[in-house]
């Protein structure tokens, strides 16, 4: 499944959030959004979930237009920065969530649901956490089951904004290989929104530069950092370096 | 609130210079915040409240029943017996059943449009929320009689319809759900707005529509916040004096709401009956004051828990 963004234009009251933003991400690739605070990454990504609706252009999902399509329809996986869990359901309620709501149809009998959120428990190393609750989780427990959940509805594309910003340094190195991990056995499409330069560069495929809700550049991160294409690109790098 | 007073160990240091070390001990134990008064200061707040509090609560609410129960627990439930008085009860309940279901959903819809959308005329909406706050409930009631009486604007084309409102059940039940307007509403907004809108949107990301989020992510969210709205909003229904009083016309086992009907037991000086009448409210409004509490301390435990910190 492939994610293809024309032309992107949102705006709130006055404030042009993101600007003509076209981008593309290929079947299988993981890709970063990267840029300073109130560049559009974040309102650039919820607009291709379906969060926000856009002012002008079009989403599309594999070829389908999306734009205008309610979230619930989009079948894109969405991780917060601040996790978002129901506080009043269960570690394994929670992962079932997304199965549990849909329409009897579609929806999978109990046994298979409960094989399904066991299965996530396992891939995201939490199975003794069934049933604890999000409040008594670490940071890192709780971004796992996060990702678990929006795994469960065995999404189209998989969206992650900011989703190592509320961890601290130790954890976050280590969610970072282990997403990179995941994505090279899974190769779910997957885009994530980060302003930590180093983690856009070491785990995506390709990079997209945002500033001011521009796109100041896309490449892959060995090609950014050898021809930045603008003095923005340049300086957001080489600040970041010295420190 | 329960913390023991610090101050003993003043007066102990003044009493003898002996028992120094054990005061010491106890100094150490439990430090005085900067934020604390002075005991000279402390001990006149405490005292103050606790006095006015006594007086003008306390001492009532025990007068209520002492005064029910003076002539004997006989008389005492005899009152129950009257059929004025039942049907006061039952016109209350009915009242109540009406009016408090009816704010709860209007309540959470307003809530819910104010903490979830942008529209213009969401500071009037907040406003008029507030609205039966500030007025007087006779005022209220006032209102409508000049809008539903025989004489008020819609008066002739009610009638022309045989329909009664003033001087009849609806115009209580309009009346009581002016009144408790506020509080549902009131309750949950600060709340709605305190807990934002990041479980909603997973929910939709997951696939769950409108209903689904609200049934499933929100309302468990809520819940002990709306539920102390509506035992709040249910003890003002019950309890309502002033507007039910003018629209409610005084109709003796029709008409009269236990309030009402207790007024007018006392001005028929049928004081043990009013007195009798008067603790069944009284001990409603104690009910109330302990879900309340409990309520209240489930909902902190609830927000407490949506606030921990991520990591």
């Amino acid at each position: 499944m492939s994610i293809r963004v024309e032309a992107l234009s949102k705006k709130f009251g006055d404030h042009a959030a993101v600007q003509n933003a076209s981008i593309e991400v290929a079947t299988g690739k993981l890709v970063a959004l990267l840029g300073p605070s109130g560049s559009g990454k974040t309102t650039l990504l919820r607009l291709i979930a379906g969060l926000e609706f856009p002012d002008a252009g079009q989403v599309f999902f594999h070829g389908e237009e999306v734009t205008h399509k309610n979230a619930y329809e989009r079948r894109a996986g969405f991780v917060f920065q601040h996790y978002a869990l129901f506080q009043h359901l269960s570690v394994f309620d929670n992962i079932a969530f997304g199965l549990e709501v849909r329409p009897r149809s579609t929806r999978p009998p109990k046994e298979e649901i409960r094989e399904r959120v066991h299965c996530l428990l396992k891939l995201v190393q939490l199975e003794a956490f069934a049933n604890r609750f999000p409040s008594q989780l670490s940071g890192g427990q709780r971004q796992r089951v996060a990702l678990a959940r929006a795994l469960a509805i065995e999404p189209r594309v998989l969206l992650l904004d900011e989703p190592f910003g509320a961890l601290d340094a130790k954890v976050r190195k280590e969610l970072r290989a282990w997403l990179r991990r995941f994505h090279d056995e899974t190769h779910i499409t997957s885009l994530f929104v980060t302003h930590d330069q180093e983690e856009a560069f070491e785990v995506a495929d390709e990079v997209v530069i945002l500033n001011h809700g521009h796109i100041q550049q896309i490449g892959a991160p060995s090609f950014i950092q050898r021809e930045p294409a603008n003095a923005f690109v340049h300086d957001f790098l080489g600040l970041d370096f010295q420190i | 609130m329960v913390e023991r007073p610090a101050d003993e160990h003043y007066a102990l240091i003044f009493m003898a210079g002996a028992i120094q070390d054990l005061t010491t001990a106890r100094q150490s134990a439990r430090p005085r915040r900067a934020t604390e008064e002075g005991p000279l200061a402390r001990w006149t707040l405490i005292l103050l409240s606790v006095g006015f509090f006594s007086a003008f609560l306390l001492l009532p609410l025990v007068a209520v029943f002492a005064e029910g129960l003076r002539r004997g627990a006989a008389l005492y439930f005899k009152t129950f017996t009257d059929p004025m008085v039942l049907s006061a009860i039952k016109l209350t309940l009915l009242t109540a059943a009406i009016a408090v279901p009816a704010n709860t959903l209007f309540g959470v819809a307003a809530a819910w449009a104010i903490t979830r959308f942008e529209f213009r005329g969401k500071q009037f909406l907040s406003t008029l929320i507030d609205l039966p706050l500030w007025v007087s409930p006779v005022i209220a009631g006032l209102l409508y009689v000049l809008l539903f009486g025989s004489q008020g604007v819609l008066g002739p084309w009610l009638q022309a319809h045989h329909w009664r409102i003033i001087y009849a059940t609806p115009g209580i039940v309009i009346a009581t759900v002016f009144v408790t307007f506020p509080f549902v509403a009131r309750g949950l907004i600060p709340l709605m707005q305190a807990q934002g809108v990041a479980e909603e949107e997973a929910a939709l990301t997951l696939g769950a529509r409108g209903w689904q989020v609200f049934q499933r992510v929100t309302l468990p969210k809520i819940k002990w916040g709306l539920l102390y709205g509506v035992i709040l909003a249910n003890a003002r229904a019950m309890g309502e004096f002033g507007a039910v009083s003018v629209v409610s016309g005084h109709i003796s086992g029709l008409t009269n709401t236990v309030p009402l009907q207790i007024e007018i037991l006392y001005n028929e000086y049928a004081f043990a009956a009013a007195f009798a009448l008067a603790s069944l409210l009284s001990l409603l409004a104690l009910v109330t004051l302990g879900v309340k509490s409990y309520v209240e301390w489930r909902a902190r435990q609830q927000s407490e828990q949506s606030q921990i910190s991520p990591l």
